[in-house]
């Protein structure tokens, strides 16, 4: 009877207890993942309200001090490259182009720019979000905003926006460039869509309204404003906070890091295991 | 069963026969199960543990069977329309497949549905990387040289069964980015010459998308038909492995006349028990820990929609990524567009592949002159030209595979699409003939060198009484020249273990012809 408890030796009970604490981790996690986002769900904007407001209002009335602040912001950043009553010189022209462009220029950090070889890209802004709207304020003072551009800063209301609209638009007008999770992705020749996961309301109806560089315009002849709020709600909603049941989201990038992860850690860590278990010679 | 340790004579002589044992004299006297269970107890297997590679394939099979069934409880395989008003509120109102609607409602309203999704996607995943894997073993080892020719041929057709099954799931939840794939495919078929119109009709029932025949159609190729052909190959594969006895690496007491190894009962029987509860841990872990193809994000599949960065499981990759990188020739004439930037890449290259692996060991039978029968593996340092040719595919298909993510690559090193795109059409050419040239060096400096691949032997330090330091050589430790692996004598193949001397768990011989 000794001899018999003597062999089963701790040792033994090494690769039980390693999958027993595998299978139950994991278990548990995901148990745990999928009870948490379901206590977390997703905000649904169809409360009917009594007086509807517009779903997005321009603001393009600015008073004379926003463009005196402007102005002086504006000769100190910008007329280096545009001019310094915006008419361009190395960077375009920016006249009649409306507040909504430049704001959105400005507010994503893309001008001033630091090189102009290649496409301008999102960083941290130099100015506050007032700032920009003195900025634009100054050049939507110099020139009639043009035909076609938005006459204001978009601010978008969401409350009564539709996600299922929004994601429906979204996949048939924007995937094509930003990816279905809105991860961003290279287009031809050096050029590429973004990612979405930064932009404000506000920056996103932008982008929609006037276009900046390879995006096209979707004008309000394209899109209602209604339906430019229910986009805005979507990529503001689920693409930014998107519902990551079901452990790590591997970065929205989808098959190719699921392959990294199959191969190297699936196939990888059952290779070690069979190491561990096999002889080495 | 574990009587590691136990000699015969602790044990009561004259046991009592068990229910057990009563109930096996009674399966054997109707059904004389005593022969065959105990060739297949007696079953050797070598302990290297390249050896256990197939079996993660096994294992993750034996997951994909279980997960799958699962599965097809809550699937629904069709593509009639119906609004969805479930849990996940951003597809709320939105119009769909019931495909779609019930792989949504699988993740988010089934009970462990999304973790047994997870797991299945995962286990799809490893399964097709462990056959290539284990099939790289067989291929750097020599295992598929005569009289294994056939099994090979049996483990190629799985390869590819697998990968065809793979396809077909992933296209199943109807989903944005697998309808895309489908519509790949179906472009693939149309461009075959003279029968693509028509086979392309034949599969999809019609014009793409077909009059939503296609889902069903998958469905059942992919829950019974590819499942059934796919065990009864593995049943096949096994079945010829017993028959033949595993192949083994050359080492002490081990010939071509023998295997040396552990008996399937009941020291292998328990460590691939063990094993399997391994895999299975590993591909739950997986399952509930990292997330895979979510696509409640992709939205429902609509024809005229499209999303970028689009690219299949892996496993498809180097199909993708071929088709990526063709240049984009095309025959127009007699009235017939040859869509060569289709063709080449979708249906030439993928046939020529399984053609030359199926053909593989007669290819080398022949480039040899090698026809003896070989139960001895080859170290793949000792077989240069073979190892160098092998590593050479590897490195293609890699390139491929990492082609098919061009997109990503360009956005992640901020280059230019097209930049990215010219270097993969130099670099899966050029990477494969380098890395082949630089293994065949490899090999021939590893065969020179002495030493090489034997294990370490100890240093110790020595402090002389005057202060000196000294290394010298310790003496081999237990376990350094592997005496573990001396063969031990065994009884033959009908006799039961009274008469035998062998009765503990741990080396045996058996003679390979009976
Ligand atoms: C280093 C030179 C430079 C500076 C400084 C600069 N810009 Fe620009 N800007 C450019 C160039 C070049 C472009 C065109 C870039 C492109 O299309 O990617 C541009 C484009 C723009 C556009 C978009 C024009 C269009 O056609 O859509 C706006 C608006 C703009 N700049 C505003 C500003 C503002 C406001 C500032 C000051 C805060 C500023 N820029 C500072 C060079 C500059
Ligand atoms: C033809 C491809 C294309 C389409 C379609 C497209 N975009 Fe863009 N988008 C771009 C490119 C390119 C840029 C970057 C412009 C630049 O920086 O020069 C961009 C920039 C943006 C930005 C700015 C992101 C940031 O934070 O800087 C937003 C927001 C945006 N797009 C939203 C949308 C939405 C919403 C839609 C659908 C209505 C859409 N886009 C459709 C190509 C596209
Ligand atoms: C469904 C997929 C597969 C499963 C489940 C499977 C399973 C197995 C198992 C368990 C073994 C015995 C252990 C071992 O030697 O690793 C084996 C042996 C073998 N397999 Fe596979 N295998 C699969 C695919 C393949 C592929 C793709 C090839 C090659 C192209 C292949 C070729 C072989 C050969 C030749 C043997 C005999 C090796 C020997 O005797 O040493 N198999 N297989």
């Amino acid at each position: 009877m000794r001899n018999l408890r003597r062999t089963i030796r701790v040792r033994h009970l090494v690769p039980v207890g390693l999958v027993l604490a595998v299978a139950v981790g994991g278990l548990l996690v995901s148990l745990s993942a999928g009870a948490s986002t379901r206590a977390r769900t997703v905000p649904s904007g169809s409360q009917a309200l009594a007086a509807t407001p517009p779903p997005i209002r321009y603001v393009g009335n600015f008073t004379s001090s926003q463009v005196r602040e402007g102005q002086l912001l504006f000769e100190a950043n910008c007329s280096s490259c545009h001019g310094d009553r915006a008419q361009g010189a190395v960077g375009p022209n920016l006249q009649g182009l409306g507040p909504a462009t430049v704001d959105f220029w400005v507010s994503t950090g893309r001008m001033p720019l630091a090189d102009a070889s290649v496409q301008a890209t999102q960083k941290p802004p130099r100015f506050n979000g007032q700032q920009a709207t003195a900025i634009a304020a100054f050049v939507a003072s110099l020139a009639p905003t043009g035909q076609g551009f938005p006459s204001g800063i978009p601010h978008v209301d969401t409350r009564n926006a539709s996600l299922a609209m929004g994601n429906r638009l979204f996949v048939l007008n924007c995937a094509a460039c930003h990816t279905i999770t809105g991860a961003g992705d290279a287009l031809a020749a050096g050029a590429y869509a973004p990612s979405l996961h930064v932009a404000t309301p506000t920056q996103v109806a932008e982008a929609i309204r006037t276009g900046p560089g390879n995006m096209p315009v979707f004008g309000s002849g394209t899109l209602s404003d209604a339906q430019v709020a229910d986009i805005v709600a979507y990529v503001t909603g689920p693409i930014q906070h998107p519902n990551n049941r079901g452990g790590l989201g591997l970065g929205g990038i989808g098959p190719v890091a699921e392959g990294f992860v199959a191969l190297l850690i699936g196939v990888g860590g059952i290779m070690l295991i069979a190491f561990w278990l096999g002889e080495r010679a | 069963m574990s009587t590691t340790g136990h000699t015969t004579a602790d044990r009561p002589s004259g046991r009592r026969p068990s229910a057990v044992d009563a109930g096996l004299n009674w399966l054997d006297d109707r059904l004389g199960v005593a022969k065959g269970g105990r060739v297949f107890m007696d079953k050797i297997f070598p302990d290297h543990w390249s050896f256990l590679l197939g079996e993660i394939a096994l294992y993750s099979f034996v997951v994909l069977l279980a997960t799958g069934v699962f599965l097809t409880l809550y699937f629904v395989p069709s593509t009639a329309q119906t609004v969805y008003h479930g849990v996940y509120k951003p597809l709320d109102g939105v119009k769909m497949s019931e495909a779609y609607a019930s792989t949504v409602n699988i993740s988010f309203a089934v009970r462990s549905g999304l973790v047994i999704r997870q797991m299945h996607h995962w286990a799809a995943d490893v399964f097709i990387g462990s056959i290539a894997v284990h099939m790289c073993r067989i291929f750097f080892t020599g295992a598929f040289r005569k009289p294994r020719e056939l099994n090979w041929i049996v483990g190629v057709s799985l390869l590819f069964l697998a990968i065809v099954n793979g396809f077909l799931g992933y296209s199943l939840p109807d989903d944005l980015i697998s309808g895309t794939g489908i519509r790949i495919a179906y472009s693939i078929l149309l461009s075959i010459p003279l029968v693509g119109s028509y086979l392309a009709t034949f599969v999809f029932g019609g014009v793409f998308p077909g009059n939503g025949v296609i889902i069903p159609r998958f469905f059942i190729l992919h829950v019974l038909v590819l499942p059934a052909i796919i065990a009864g190959l593995i049943g096949a594969h096994l079945f010829m492995l017993v028959r033949q006895k595993h192949t083994q690496f050359p080492g002490h007491g081990r010939t071509e006349d023998n295997v040396v190894g552990s008996p399937m009962f009941p020291t292998f029987m328990a460590k691939t028990t063990g094993f399997l509860f391994m895999v299975a841990g590993v591909l739950w872990a997986l399952g509930g820990l990292a997330q895979i193809n979510p696509i409640w994000q992709f939205g429902p599949y609509v024809p005229y929609k499209i999303s970028y960065a689009v690219q299949p499981d892996w496993y498809m990759g180097w199909l993708d990524g071929a088709l990526r990188i063709m240049p984009s020739w095309e025959f127009a004439g007699f009235g017939h567009t040859i869509p060569f930037e289709v063709f080449l890449p979708g249906v030439l290259f993928p046939g020529l592949t399984s053609i030359l692996f199926i053909f593989w060991p007669f290819l080398e039978q022949k480039l040899t002159g090698d026809r003896a029968e070989h139960n001895l593996l080859d170290r793949p340092r000792d077989r240069p030209r073979r190892t160098a040719v092998g590593a050479a595919f590897l490195a293609f298909y890699f390139m491929l595979f990492c082609a098919s993510s061009t997109d990503v690559l360009a956005n992640f090193f901020q280059v230019s699409l097209n930049v990215v795109l010219w270097t993969f059409r130099f670099v899966v050419i050029v990477v494969p003939i380098i890395v082949g040239l630089f293994t065949y060096r490899i090999c021939l400096d590893m065969t020179g060198a002495p030493r090489v691949g034997k294990r370490k032997r100890a240093v110790l330090i020595v402090r002389s009484a005057t202060g000196e330091y000294t290394t010298v050589e310790a003496a081999p430790r237990p376990g350094d020249g592997h005496q573990e692996l001396e063969p031990a004598p065994v009884p033959g193949f009908i006799q039961g273990p009274e008469d035998g001397e062998e009765r503990e768990p741990g080396v045996r011989r058996v003679a390979r012809r009976t």
